[in-house]
C-alpha cells in the first residue's frame, strides 16, 4: 500500500512541479476555457434587440406607444429615436439595422382607426437578420392594436409557460459553457501529462517503478484534475460574479462539475495516449469542444433538434452535464431523462472512461 | 544592383520554400491549425439549421370554417415557422413533457363561435361605434402551452404564434409592394400597413454569410501557427543563430520566413477554394476574382507578420499553437465571423473596429455576395496597412530574437 501511495503522489507532486514550470501553458489553458463564456456571449448579445433607429416625424402619443411596444415585445429591437438623417447616416455606417419611419398623422390616424402606412427600411446583410426585423413588426403591430383594443382582432393568444422564471439567453448559455470549459482545462492538461511521457520516452522507466507502472501516471492525473478542479471552479465563479448567476441547488452544480472534470481528464488521457504528440491537442480538444458544444443542449433543449439529432447527443457526456448543471443552476430541466438518471449517466461515463484510459495507457506502456 | 537583387529574391524564395517543405513534413503542426476552424466551420454550418422550425403540437378540439382556416395556417408555415405535429390533447402533454415538442397549441372548441362574435372589418367601414374598441372584442383564444426554457427560444416561438395569428387577422400588414400599388387593406384591423425597403440588392442567405467567414480563419490560422511553429523551431533547436551568421542579409532571411508563412497560408486557401468554386459553395461576381486574391493575400501577411511576433516572442511549440488558437479564435469572433456586427451592442461594435479581421470579412463578403465593390477600398486600406505593420514588427522582433 505504502509504495503504491508513495508512487501516486510522487506523480502528483512531479507534475504539479511541471505545471509550475509552465505557468504560460496553465494561463493560456485557463484562457481557452473562458473563450467559451467569451465566445456564448457574444454569440448571446448578438441574439436579440436588433439595432434599429425609429425616426417618429408625429410624436404624438400613440407614436411613443408604438415604439414602446416594439422595444417590449419579445425582445426583438434596440430601439433608437433618431432624426431622419442621422438615421440613414447610422444605417450607412451599420450602426442600425433597421430605420422604421412614424408618418405624421400616425396618433391620429390610430385614434380614428384609420389605415396608415408605415416606411421600415432594413440593411439586408444577411437572410436571418432581415428575417428577423421583418418578423418582429407583425407581432409589434398585433401587440399595439390589442392594446388599444382595436376592433377586428379575432384571435388572441393564451399562454401558459412551464417555467415560472424564464432565463435569460447569456445565462443559459455561459451554463452549458462551464461543461465545455470543464473539458478544455481538464482533457487539455490530462492529455499533456500523458502525450509528454511518450514524447520525452519516460513510459519506458515508469516499468521499473516498484508498484504498477500506471500508478504514477495516475498520480499525475490526479494532479491536472486537481489544477483542472480549480480552474473550473474559478470559470464557475467568474458566471456567478460576472453574470450574476446564482445557482439554484449549488451542491448538485459542484457535484456534476468534479464529475466533469474526472471524466474529461480520462478522456484527455486517452487522446494523449492516442495522439502521442503534445503539439496538436489543445486544437484538437478545441475542436472537439466545439463539436460537442453543437449537440448538447447547449442553446435549447436537445431534443428540440429532432429525434437524430438527439439520440447522438446521448453519446456525448457534454449532454447530461448540461442537463446536471441547467438544473442545478436555473431549476430548469433540459433532457427528457430526469436529474438521478444524468447523474448515473455520468457516473457511467467517469467509469468508463476511467477504464479506456487504464487499457489505453497499459497497453502503450506494456508496448 | 540586378544582379544583388535577383540574389536576395533568390535566398528569400529558398528560405521560403524550405520553410514550406518543413511544414508539410509537419502533420501534427498542420492538424493544429486546421482543426479550429475546420471545427467552427462546422459548428456554424449546424448552428445554421437551428434558425426556425420550432417544433409544436397542434391540437385541433374544433373544425369549423375558422378553426380550419388557422390550422391550415399552421401547417402552411410547417417547414417554414414550425416542424408541426397534430395530434390529441394527452399526446400532445407527453410530446411536451419527453420534449418531443416545445409548445403545444390548443385550438378549443368554442373557437369558431368566438371568433363569429368578433366581426371582421368589412371593405370601406368606418367605425363610429368607439365603445365596441373600447371593450374589446371575446376573441377566440388560442391556447399555448410553452416550454419557455431560455427566452431567446421562447422569444422564437411567441414570435412564430404572433406571426401565425397576424396571417389570421391581417394577413397584409406587411406589403413589400412599391409605392405606386396601395393596397390599403380595409379589412386590416392593425390598421398598420408596414413596407419594407431592402437597402442592398440581394439577400445572402444565413448559411454562407456565416460560413463563408471561416475562409479567412482558415487563412489566420494557419499563417499565424505556421510562422509561429517554424519560428519558434528555430529559437528551440538553437538554428537561429545559424541563421544570423548566414552571410546573407538578415533582411533577406527575415523576408525569407514571412514569405515562408504567407505560402503556408496560401498552400491551404489556394485548394480550399478551387474546391468551393467547383462545387458552387462560393460564386463570386465576375471582376471579383482580383479583389478576392488581394483579400488573401493581406490576410495572410497579416498572419504572417503576427505568427512571426509569437513564435520569436513565446517558448515552446504547445504554447505556440496554444496562443495561436486563442487569438485566432479573437480575431474571427471579433471581426464578425461568428455574429452579425450589427446585432452587437454599441460598446462591441466599436471595439470591433480596431480589429483588422473585421475589415477582411467585410471585405470578402462585399467581394462575394455583392455586385459592387462598395467599401472595398476603405476596408483594404485598413488591412493593408495592418499587414505593414505586421510584417515590420513581426520582422524587427524576429531579427531581434534570432541575434540574442
Amino acid at each position: 500500500m505504502t509504495p503504491t501511495l508513495t508512487a501516486l503522489g510522487g506523480g502528483f507532486r512531479a507534475e504539479i512541479k511541471q505545471l509550475r514550470r509552465s505557468p504560460l501553458l496553465a494561463a493560456l489553458t485557463v484562457v481557452e476555457a473562458v473563450t467559451f463564456l467569451v465566445l456564448v456571449t457574444i454569440f448571446g448579445l448578438a441574439s436579440s434587440h436588433v439595432p434599429t433607429a425609429v425616426v417618429d416625424h408625429d410624436g404624438g402619443r400613440l407614436a411613443r406607444q408604438w415604439a414602446q411596444v416594439m422595444m417590449a415585445t419579445y425582445h426583438t429591437y434596440g430601439v433608437r429615436y433618431m432624426d431622419a438623417r442621422s438615421a440613414q447616416q447610422a444605417l450607412g455606417r451599420g450602426d442600425v439595422a433597421a430605420i422604421l419611419y412614424i408618418p405624421a398623422g400616425f396618433s391620429q390616424h390610430m385614434a380614428h382607426h384609420t389605415m396608415i402606412r408605415i416606411h421600415l427600411r432594413v440593411d439586408n446583410v444577411n437572410a436571418d437578420l432581415t428575417n428577423d426585423v421583418e418578423l418582429g413588426i407583425p407581432p409589434v403591430a398585433r401587440a399595439f392594436a390589442v392594446a388599444n383594443h382595436f376592433p377586428g382582432i379575432r384571435v388572441v393568444t393564451a399562454e401558459t409557460d412551464l417555467v415560472r422564471h424564464e432565463v435569460g439567453f447569456i445565462p443559459y448559455l455561459v451554463v452549458s459553457a462551464l461543461t465545455l470549459a470543464a473539458f478544455v482545462v481538464a482533457g487539455t492538461l490530462a492529455a499533456s501529462a500523458v502525450a509528454r511521457e511518450f514524447e520525452t520516452r519516460t513510459l519506458a522507466y515508469l516499468r521499473l517503478s516498484p508498484t504498477h507502472p500506471l500508478i504514477p501516471l495516475a498520480g499525475r492525473l490526479l494532479a491536472t484534475a486537481a489544477v483542472s478542479a480549480v480552474a473550473v471552479a474559478v470559470a464557475a465563479l467568474l458566471v456567478v460574479a460576472g453574470y450574476g448567476v446564482t445557482p439554484d441547488h449549488p451542491v448538485e452544480m459542484a457535484a456534476g462539475l468534479l464529475l466533469c472534470v474526472v471524466i474529461f481528464s480520462c478522456i484527455g488521457a486517452g487522446i494523449g495516449t492516442l495522439v502521442r504528440r503534445t503539439l496538436p491537442l489543445s486544437a484538437l480538444i478545441f475542436g472537439l469542444a466545439l463539436a460537442l458544444y453543437l449537440d448538447s443542449g447547449s442553446l435549447e433543449p436537445a431534443r428540440f433538434y429532432g429525434n437524430r439529432l438527439w439520440l447522438i447527443a446521448h453519446t456525448s457526456p457534454v449532454y447530461y452535464a448540461v442537463g446536471i448543471l441547467q438544473y442545478a443552476v436555473h431549476g430548469l430541466r433540459v433532457t427528457p431523462e430526469t436529474i438521478p438518471v444524468n447523474f448515473a449517466a455520468l457516473i457511467g461515463w467517469a467509469l468508463l472512461a476511467v477504464g479506456a484510459a487504464w487499457l489505453g495507457l497499459r497497453r502503450a506502456v506494456v508496448s | 544592383m540586378i544582379t544583388r537583387a535577383a540574389r536576395a529574391l533568390r535566398h528569400t524564395w529558398t528560405l521560403a520554400a524550405h520553410d514550406v517543405g518543413l511544414w508539410r513534413r509537419a502533420p501534427w503542426a498542420i492538424a493544429a491549425a486546421l482543426i479550429p476552424p475546420l471545427a467552427l466551420g462546422l459548428l456554424l454550418y449546424i448552428l445554421t439549421f437551428n434558425l426556425g422550425h420550432q417544433p409544436i403540437a397542434l391540437v385541433q378540439e374544433a373544425h369549423g370554417r375558422y378553426s380550419d382556416h388557422i390550422a391550415g395556417i399552421f401547417q402552411a408555415q410547417g417547414g417554414d415557422l414550425y416542424s408541426v405535429v397534430s395530434t390529441d390533447q394527452a399526446s400532445a402533454m407527453r410530446l411536451l413533457d419527453s420534449q418531443q415538442v416545445a409548445a403545444v397549441i390548443v385550438i378549443p372548441r368554442n373557437f369558431d363561435a368566438a371568433v363569429a362574435r368578433c366581426p371582421a372589418l368589412q371593405p370601406n367601414q368606418i367605425i363610429h361605434d368607439y365603445t365596441y374598441a373600447r371593450s374589446g372584442c371575446p376573441a377566440g383564444k388560442l391556447q399555448v402551452i410553452l416550454d419557455n426554457a431560455n427566452h431567446d427560444f421562447a422569444d422564437d416561438i411567441r414570435r412564430a404564434l404572433s406571426e401565425t395569428v397576424t396571417q389570421f387577422d391581417a394577413p397584409d400588414v406587411i406589403t413589400p409592394v412599391s409605392e405606386t400599388q396601395l393596397d390599403m387593406s380595409d379589412l386590416n384591423p392593425y390598421r398598420v400597413n408596414v413596407m419594407t425597403a431592402l437597402t442592398r440588392a440581394n439577400t445572402v442567405d444565413y448559411i454562407h454569410y456565416a460560413v463563408i467567414p471561416c475562409l479567412v480563419l482558415l487563412i489566420l490560422s494557419v499563417g499565424v501557427t505556421g510562422t509561429a511553429l517554424l519560428c519558434a523551431r528555430d529559437i528551440e533547436r538553437g538554428t537561429a543563430r545559424h541563421l544570423a551568421l548566414a552571410p546573407v542579409s538578415s533582411l533577406v532571411l527575415v523576408a525569407g520566413r514571412l514569405l515562408g508563412g504567407v505560402l503556408v497560408s496560401l498552400v491551404v486557401v489556394v485548394p480550399t477554394l478551387a474546391i468551393a468554386t467547383w462545387s458552387g459553395m462560393i460564386a463570386p461576381p465576375a471582376g471579383h476574382w482580383p479583389a478576392l486574391g488581394l483579400i488573401f493575400l493581406a490576410t495572410a501577411m497579416c498572419a504572417a507578420g503576427l505568427g512571426a511576433v509569437l513564435g520569436a516572442t513565446l517558448r515552446g511549440a504547445r504554447a505556440v499553437s496554444m496562443a495561436a488558437a486563442v487569438i485566432c479564435t479573437y480575431l474571427f469572433f471579433l471581426g464578425g465571423g461568428f455574429t452579425t456586427i450589427q446585432f452587437l451592442p454599441t460598446w462591441l461594435r466599436l471595439t470591433t473596429a480596431f480589429v483588422p479581421t473585421r475589415y477582411a470579412i467585410d471585405g470578402l463578403r462585399q467581394s462575394l455576395f455583392y455586385p459592387g465593390l462598395y467599401g472595398f477600398g476603405a476596408d483594404m486600406r485598413v488591412l493593408l496597412g495592418t499587414a505593414a505593420i505586421a510584417v515590420v514588427a513581426g520582422g524587427a522582433v524576429v531579427r531581434r530574437a534570432w541575434s540574442r
